[in-house]
């Protein structure tokens, strides 16, 4: 019966493989679609993961996040760098760390922080150790760099227009171990060195106004490449900052910091969970459009499929009659053009679900490039309930022209 | 070697006010030879049809050996096909993906009655009735070795009864006369009662008993001289 179906299937392969394809491209876009969608939220979740609390000047939530998180470049609204030096001694606090935008080296992001944020958002140095003077700098896992090498940095992207720091520039002292997030592929300098870099003296006033309205001559008066790093912030003396990370020492004291900095004028908490929830909200919008097109096309290809065989069975009528002439019992009619059929349908779906889990890994994969963070490509029991739901129509659907084979009068189907 | 005796058959087909087949009374020997004639539209494919429970008559019975096959239902009437009836038809009816000797087996196979001594006696059959390649792809064949396949095939679980239906009528004169002979020449050797349904005189020849129908009636029932 098996050597029946396979020498059948051979004699009408251009049929059976546009078949196949055409069930197997259905399965693999909707597939693709919810994984790919999943992928995402699972990825951005992980990435900011280290990021509880995040204080910056109001604005965009969104764009606040997107930015520390996502390492997204963007001129953001600078807050006072008094918030930091109250943060740094609130006891509801256990660590505070600033984020300092704007510089690139050969399109990696240079951000300026703290040895205390490295410490506690990496799990470790893969090599050599983290910066400890105002000239030096640790690389994040993915960027091409060696230690040892130095690093002139520029301002904004350079194919953006940015310029160069001239007669400035950063040694690697060290590579961090990868987090799997946007900041692997970060270079990570003392906030201290881009403070001095971009003539933000500490202590000047400098508060509210953002770094880029800085005269150009004033850039590089402040470096000193072997100046020691200061982490004491005091009052009056930190110049505005685009963003604060909080690590709060309890979620209580995530929602006290987060209502109290909210409602302070001149400040912006968010929780980044939060806001990528809410973008998420977007996103299923966006995939409950995209799954409802490939529900469509997996209709629409049913319906072709259910057409063509049921040309095909009228074309086979003759066939059917003289294998039951010949003394083929009806049940084993039925079962041959069940199987024929359903062999078709599940090759499809086999293959579908390949491609839709090779597609998502691949967009996956460009997104990591881009991004830095992996998106993890997995199949939930979701989506192998629906392959079950998905098989199952398919076995039905094959019932039909088979049931209508099975019904066909041998005798009626020879006269023709 | 199966007695047929058909009594009160009718069959009538929806639209037609006359019967398309007629038959009364008739009854044929076990182990015995005939011939059925007549033109196109007497009645042939039906009575073939009828006897072979691939259709219900009607009206009437249709005893093979004392089994009325027209009380039977579908799937018992496939099960007694299958195991009494060896039929050959003017199309073949071979599947070209398939090598002769799967061909012969494969009713026996969507049967699950083929077993290791089926499937020898399968390659014995293709090499009495002259086939040298069960291996050999029935697509590759010619007209006359294709009928050689369906009639192994036919005769595959050593049936009661062969049944032919025009199995010359798409053959030259010359493969027809090789398949006339093999055909009477296998059912004489294995007692099997032999109905050929045909219009070629030269088969016609080598059976005994001639029936001839005609509007769906038997019009002339004789024994002649076999040639």
């Amino acid at each position: 019966m098996l050597r029946f179906i396979l020498a059948d299937l051979g004699r009408m392969k251009a049929g059976a493989v546009v078949i196949v394809l055409l069930i197997a491209l259905a399965v693999a876009l909707g597939l693709g679609v919810s994984l790919s969608e999943r992928a995402l939220r699972l990825g951005s979740a992980r990435a900011s993961d280290k990021f509880d609390l995040v204080i910056g000047a109001p604005g965009s939530e969104t764009q606040l996040v997107l930015s520390t998180v996502f390492l997204q470049p963007a001129a953001l609204p600078l807050v006072s760098g008094d918030v930091l030096a109250a943060l740094a001694r609130d006891p509801r606090v256990s660590w505070a760390a600033p984020v300092g935008f704007g510089d690139f080296h050969r399109g990696w992001p240079v951000i300026g922080t703290t040895t205390q944020l490295v410490e506690n958002t990496a799990p470790g140095l893969a090599e050599g150790r983290i910066f400890a003077a105002e000239g030096e700098a640790v690389i994040g896992a993915t960027v091409g760099l060696a230690v040892g090498d130095a690093i002139r940095p520029t301002h904004g992207e350079l194919s953006r227009g940015g310029h160069d720091h001239e007669d400035v520039s950063y040694r690697i002292t060290g590579r961090l171990q990868a987090t799997g997030t946007p900041w692997d592929r970060a270079i990570l300098v003392p906030i201290q060195a881009v403070w001095h870099l971009h003539g933000l003296e500490t202590g000047a006033g400098h508060d509210d106004a953002p770094a880029e309205a800085h005269d150009e001559h004033e850039h590089g008066h402040g470096f000193d490449a072997d100046a020691p790093l200061t982490e004491a912030w005091q009052p009056g003396e930190v110049p505005g900052l685009p963003a604060i990370l909080v690590k709060p020492s309890s979620i209580a004291n995530a929602y006290k910091l987060r209502q109290e900095y909210r409602q302070q004028g001149g400040t912006m908490a968010v929780f980044p969970a939060e806001v990528l929830t809410s973008l998420y909200g977007t996103l299923g919008d966006a995939r409950q459009v995209l799954a409802a097109v490939a529900a469509a096309t997996q209709g629409l290809v049913a319906a072709a499929l259910l057409l063509v065989t049921m040309v095909h069975i009228g074309q086979r009528r003759r066939q059917i009659g003289a294998l039951r002439a010949l003394g083929a019992p009806r049940g084993a009619i039925f079962a041959l053009v069940w199987a024929e059929l359903f062999a078709l349908i599940a090759a499809g779906i086999v293959l579908g679900v390949l491609g839709g889990w090779l597609a998502a890994s691949y967009l996956g994969r460009l997104v990591t490039a881009r991004q830095g963070f992996p998106l993890p490509v997995e199949f939930s029991a979701g989506d192998l309930a629906g392959l079950a739901i998905l098989a199952g129509f398919g076995a039905l659907m094959a019932a039909l022209p088979a049931w209508i084979a099975y019904r066909q009068s041998p005798a009626a189907s020879l006269r023709q | 070697m199966l007695s047929l005796h058909l009594s009160g058959v009718e069959v009538r087909f929806p639209g037609l006010d006359s019967p398309a087949l007629t038959i009364p009374d008739l009854r044929l020997p076990a182990g015995g030879r005939v011939a059925v004639a007549g033109p196109s539209g007497s009645g042939k494919s039906t009575l073939v049809n009828v006897i072979t429970g691939l259709e219900r008559p009607s009206r009437g019975e249709v005893r093979w050996d004392g089994t009325d096959i027209a009380r039977l239902s579908e799937s018992a009437r496939d099960r007694w096909r299958g195991a009494n009836v060896g039929l050959i038809m003017q199309d073949f009816h071979l599947f070209p993906g398939l090598t002769a000797l799967e061909n012969v087996l494969l009713p026996a196979r969507l049967a699950r009655v083929a077993n290791a001594a089926l499937v020898a006696r399968a390659g014995e059959l293709l090499a009495q009735v002259g086939l040298q390649r069960p291996g050999q792809r029935t697509g590759t064949m010619s007209r006359g070795e294709m009928q050689r396949v369906a009639v192994a095939r036919a005769l595959l679980r050593r049936p009661g009864v062969i049944i032919a239906d025009e199995p010359t009528a798409s053959l030259d004169p010359a493969h027809g006369a090789a398949i006339g002979a093999l055909l009477t020449g296998l059912a004489a050797d294995s007692g099997a009662t032999l109905i050929v349904v045909s219009h070629d005189p030269a088969l016609i020849q080598r059976l005994p008993r001639r029936i001839a129908l005609a509007g769906g009636e038997v019009r002339d029932d004789a024994m002649g001289v076999t040639g």
